[in-house]
């Protein structure tokens, strides 16, 4: 048999260049020439996301972002996705967290046309009174299909859960049925009217563009947009704190749906890097200590894993997996033991080689598509990372040394205040959870 | 549209071997079909193709197991397989100078795969697949629906009646002996697609393919298709109702269609998305927009290749919508495009949907080399990647009138309506 065979020389790959301009409103402009492309990706973010909304209003940005496609002053709900969709064109309009977004791709020869409608559908968005009724019923309804699948069930309860009271992060940034059922076109408006605004805006073109007859489009269609947004408040993201076994009952389930984590990072921290390693190692790709364990070893699973999730304040860190309900307490303990283990020791040299490795190798695999792209340029506009990040990113990731997995692991991993949310059937799992001695056993509904 | 540029090969052991160069990024994909899948399992044996897939990760001759994934990822690639009706799929995207470990991987398993095999790996393998069929299949809302409309739309016995995740009973009854059967019989190079597509040279790329995959023997006795004869309609309107844990009504609609393949599958591509692509498709349109019945609407068409295909539709009821009423709305829509051909507007929406979306998709080297790979597999033609676009203009609006109506009629159709649970007693 032939033997493993050694790799040939790597072809250096750089992250495309970009130019980045402001224009005299406000609004940032990101531009990058992508030669041999036929697609081109815009994204238009607005500071306009769900930390922007007052928390009596939560779920208002979502609706706002959502209603954006239904239509402009000029073109009504149907005409508007016939006039966009016959340019090849599905806008898109969703927000986060942290902003909202609107774009699309599109073959280049439809950048002038495309950005046409884009501008006016952010800046003149129709807000029909009875399209928003529409799309308010059909969130409520979303909320509860997602109540209905444990993933998400286990998902949203697990925020709920995890933050104290009056924190934001606390919720789904779409808002709680409580929240979006009270919720009026007069208010959408309002928080079009004072939110969306090019000073706290920028959009990112990448694909097949000359700059300069871009940035000359960019102008025509939003140089004359005015206003000037807030921006987004600050948010305290404090943890509820403290071990604590929660149940989510719902009967009949086949597997338990765990969630197991705390508070995680910010998007600024200075331990990104050493952090964003740790994870991966952890639980962030095939190979990680979880997926091996629990599936690979055990059988327990199809899959597990962990994430951070940074925001502009600290998202949450959650260790995932959907188990055989028989084995709820005994997965749980493998899950809290690949927490303790990397807090206990520093993993070895070939261990983190593999995972940098990884990290650093499929670096370019990441930006195959111009929607791909555009989306890396999106971190560099909302959280203001200097124009360097990408090209210094690679060099960050190797300089991560089995010492700082093992540091930020001590420092960000906390079994002992981990909240451990379980989505399945009590009458099943809740006796062994108690006797496993795991904290204090809670069951809460579904509903 | 540019042209996907492709080169073919026959090894001498059978291995059809498609490369199509692309050196804009440092990056390959590799891409094997094997045209085996869960059509061609035994009675008692369902669920067993996808279980062997699982296997083909625990190890061969000269890779222990975990490995194929941790050396893929420590060169900085991603992989991964899929199992469906028609065939099973294994693909690594990677830096283009790691092309021959992609390749020694993959031949190494199809060259020796029974010596790493041990009654542990199968045991550890059915448990994970198990829970991947708790996971997709009981224990979501809506989960089995695939699996129910495969069973009613095609009869007992037919390849297509059972779901490729198959039956928790089956997946138990799975033996290592079954695990040796399926791998002399279908793993073989006479068997099997191999595409290379993006940052290779052509020269070294084949002698490397030669080195590692031509030693392998074909399988010479390799059995033919399973008959997939079945007749064009249904021949009935079958329904069905399942009380489920869900909180909306869902109606799925089921027809045989053509098979994918047949120059009469390209009409149902474009009904399907005249009727249920983007927000100004006909179902979107009336059924969510206008008439407010539903909260969401699909239409699509299954790309499979035997006897018949199935065009479906869902619909997901918004609370206290008559489930009658919905059902009819969405008939009427059906009704209408089989009555009255599509506009130019219609066409002209689709078709240029259809060619961002193409676009879109072949922006991937790894999409690119899994459509070669499937065109060759199913009928050994990976040219039809350049027709696409032009097979789909080429269907008027007639075609889709005629389309609709030639099939969809009651007496081609499954309603299959699932009802949350309380309210069904």
């Amino acid at each position: 048999m032939i033997a493993r065979p050694v790799a040939g020389a790597p072809r250096p790959y750089t992250f495309p260049d970009f130019v980045s301009h402001r224009l005299p409103n406000g609004l940032g402009v990101w531009l990058v020439p992508l030669p041999e492309r036929e697609l081109v990706s815009v994204h238009l973010l607005t500071d306009a996301g769900a930390a922007t909304e007052d928390e009596a209003q939560a779920g208002v940005a979502s609706l706002t972002a959502q209603l954006l496609v239904t239509g402009t002053h000029r073109l009504d709900a149907a005409a508007f996705a016939e006039t966009t969709e016959r340019l090849g064109i599905v806008v898109s309009s969703e927000s986060s967290w942290d902003s909202a977004r609107a774009g699309f791709v599109a073959l280049g020869q439809h950048l002038d046309a495309g950005l046409e409608l884009l501008a006016d559908m952010v800046r003149g968005p129709r807000l029909d009174a009875s399209e928003f009724e529409r799309l308010r019923a059909e969130r409520l309804n979303d909320i509860l299909q997602g109540r209905a699948e444990p993933g998400r069930l286990a998902d949203e309860s697990f925020l709920r859960e995890v933050y104290a009271d009056d924190v934001p992060y606390g919720r789904l940034s779409a808002g709680r049925p409580e929240t979006v059922e009270p919720l009026t076109i007069e208010q959408v408006r309002a928080f079009h009217a004072s939110r969306y605004a090019p000073n706290v805006a920028d959009i990112i073109i990448a694909g097949a563009i000359e700059p300069d007859v871009a940035l000359r489009t960019v102008e025509q269609h939003l140089g004359e947009w005015t206003g000037s947004g807030p921006g987004h408040r600050s948010i305290q993201a404090s943890a509820r704190g403290g071990r604590r076994v929660v149940i989510v009952d719902r009967p009949g389930s086949v597997q338990s749906e765990l969630r197991v984590g705390h508070v995680g990072i910010d998007r600024g921290d200075p331990r990104y890097f050493s952090a964003m390693v740790m994870s991966a190692l952890l639980g962030g790709v095939f190979g990680s200590r979880l997926n091996m364990r629990l599936r690979e070893e055990l059988g327990y699973t199809y899959g597990a894993r962990c994430s951070f999730d940074p925001r502009r304040a600290a998202g949450p860190f959650i260790a995932s997996a959907a188990v055989e309900t028989d084995v709820t307490a005994k997965a749980v303990r493998e899950l809290l033991g690949q927490l303790d283990r990397i807090r206990d020791a520093p993993p070895t040299e070939t261990e983190l080689a593999e995972v940098r490795d990884y990290l650093v190798g499929v670096f370019p695999l990441r930006f195959e598509t111009t929607a791909g792209i555009a989306a890396a340029i999106e971190p560099l506009a909302v959280y203001d990372l200097p124009d360097e990040w990408w090209h210094a990113y690679r060099s960050n990731l190797e300089a991560v040394a089995v010492s700082d997995v093992h540091a930020v692991a001590r420092e960000l991993i906390h079994p002992d205040e981990a909240l451990i949310l379980i989505v399945g059937d009590a009458s099943k799992v809740r006796d062994e959870l108690a006797a496993a001695d795991l904290g204090a056993v809670e069951v809460i509904s579904a509903d | 549209m540019a042209q996907v540029p492709i080169q073919r090969h026959v090894l001498a052991n059978g291995l059809r071997v498609i490369l199509s160069r692309d050196p804009r990024a440092p990056l390959v994909a590799v891409n094997l079909w094997y045209d085996v899948g869960s059509k061609h399992e035994k009675a008692g044996k369902t669920g067993f193709a996808h279980l062997f897939e699982h296997m083909m990760f625990q190890g061969s001759a000269n890779v222990e197991k975990g490995q194929h994934f941790s050396l893929v990822q420590a060169a900085g690639g991603t992989l991964n397989a899929s199992t469906w009706l028609d065939r099973t799929n294994y693909f690594e995207t990677l830096p283009g100078h790691e092309l021959e470990l992609a390749l020694w991987l993959e031949a190494d398993r199809m060259a020796s795969l029974l010596p790493a095999m041990t009654q542990e790996k199968l045991d550890n393998q059915r448990d994970v697949v198990k829970n991947e069929r708790r996971f997709s299949v009981d224990n979501q809302p809506y989960g089995d629906w695939d699996e129910r409309i495969q069973a009613l739309v095609y009869p007992k016995g037919h390849p297509y009646h059972h779901s490729t995740i198959g039956s928790m009973e089956d997946l138990s009854a799975a033996s290592l002996a079954d695990v040796s059967d399926f791998f002399a019989t279908w793993y073989a190079p006479n068997n099997a697609v191999l595409t290379v597509a993006g940052d290779f040279e052509t020269d070294v790329a084949l002698a490397m393919i030669e080195r590692h995959f031509g030693p392998i023997p074909a399988n010479p006795s390799l059995p033919g298709a399973p008959d997939m004869t079945v007749d064009e309609h249904i021949g009935g309107d079958i329904r069905v109702t399942v009380p489920d844990q869900v909180p909306l009504p869902r109606i799925y609609l089921a027809h045989r269609a053509p098979p994918f393949g047949s120059d009469a599958f390209e009409a149902f591509e474009v009904a399907s998305d005249i009727l249920g692509s983007g927000r100004a498709s006909r179902l979107y349109g009336s059924l969510v927009r206008e008439q407010r019945l539903a909260q969401d609407a699909a239409a699509f068409v299954f790309p499979i290749v035997g006897g018949a295909s199935m065009f479906v539709f869902w619909v997901t009821a918004r609370p206290g919508v008559d489930l009658v009423k919905l059902e009819a709305a969405l008939l009427a829509e059906l009704e209408r495009l089989a009555t009255e051909p599509p506009s130019d507007a219609d066409l002209e929406r689709v078709r240029n949907l259809h060619a961002s979306h193409f676009s879109g998709g072949l922006e991937r080297i790894s999409e690119r080399a899994d459509r070669l790979s499937m065109y060759t597999c199913l009928f050994d033609e990976p040219e039809r990647i350049n027709s696409e676009v032009s097979r789909y203009v080429g269907v008027d609006a007639e075609g889709v009138s005629d389309a609709l109506g030639s099939f969809i009629h009651a007496d081609n159709r499954v309603t299959l309506t699932y009802v949350p649970a309380e309210a069904a007693t």
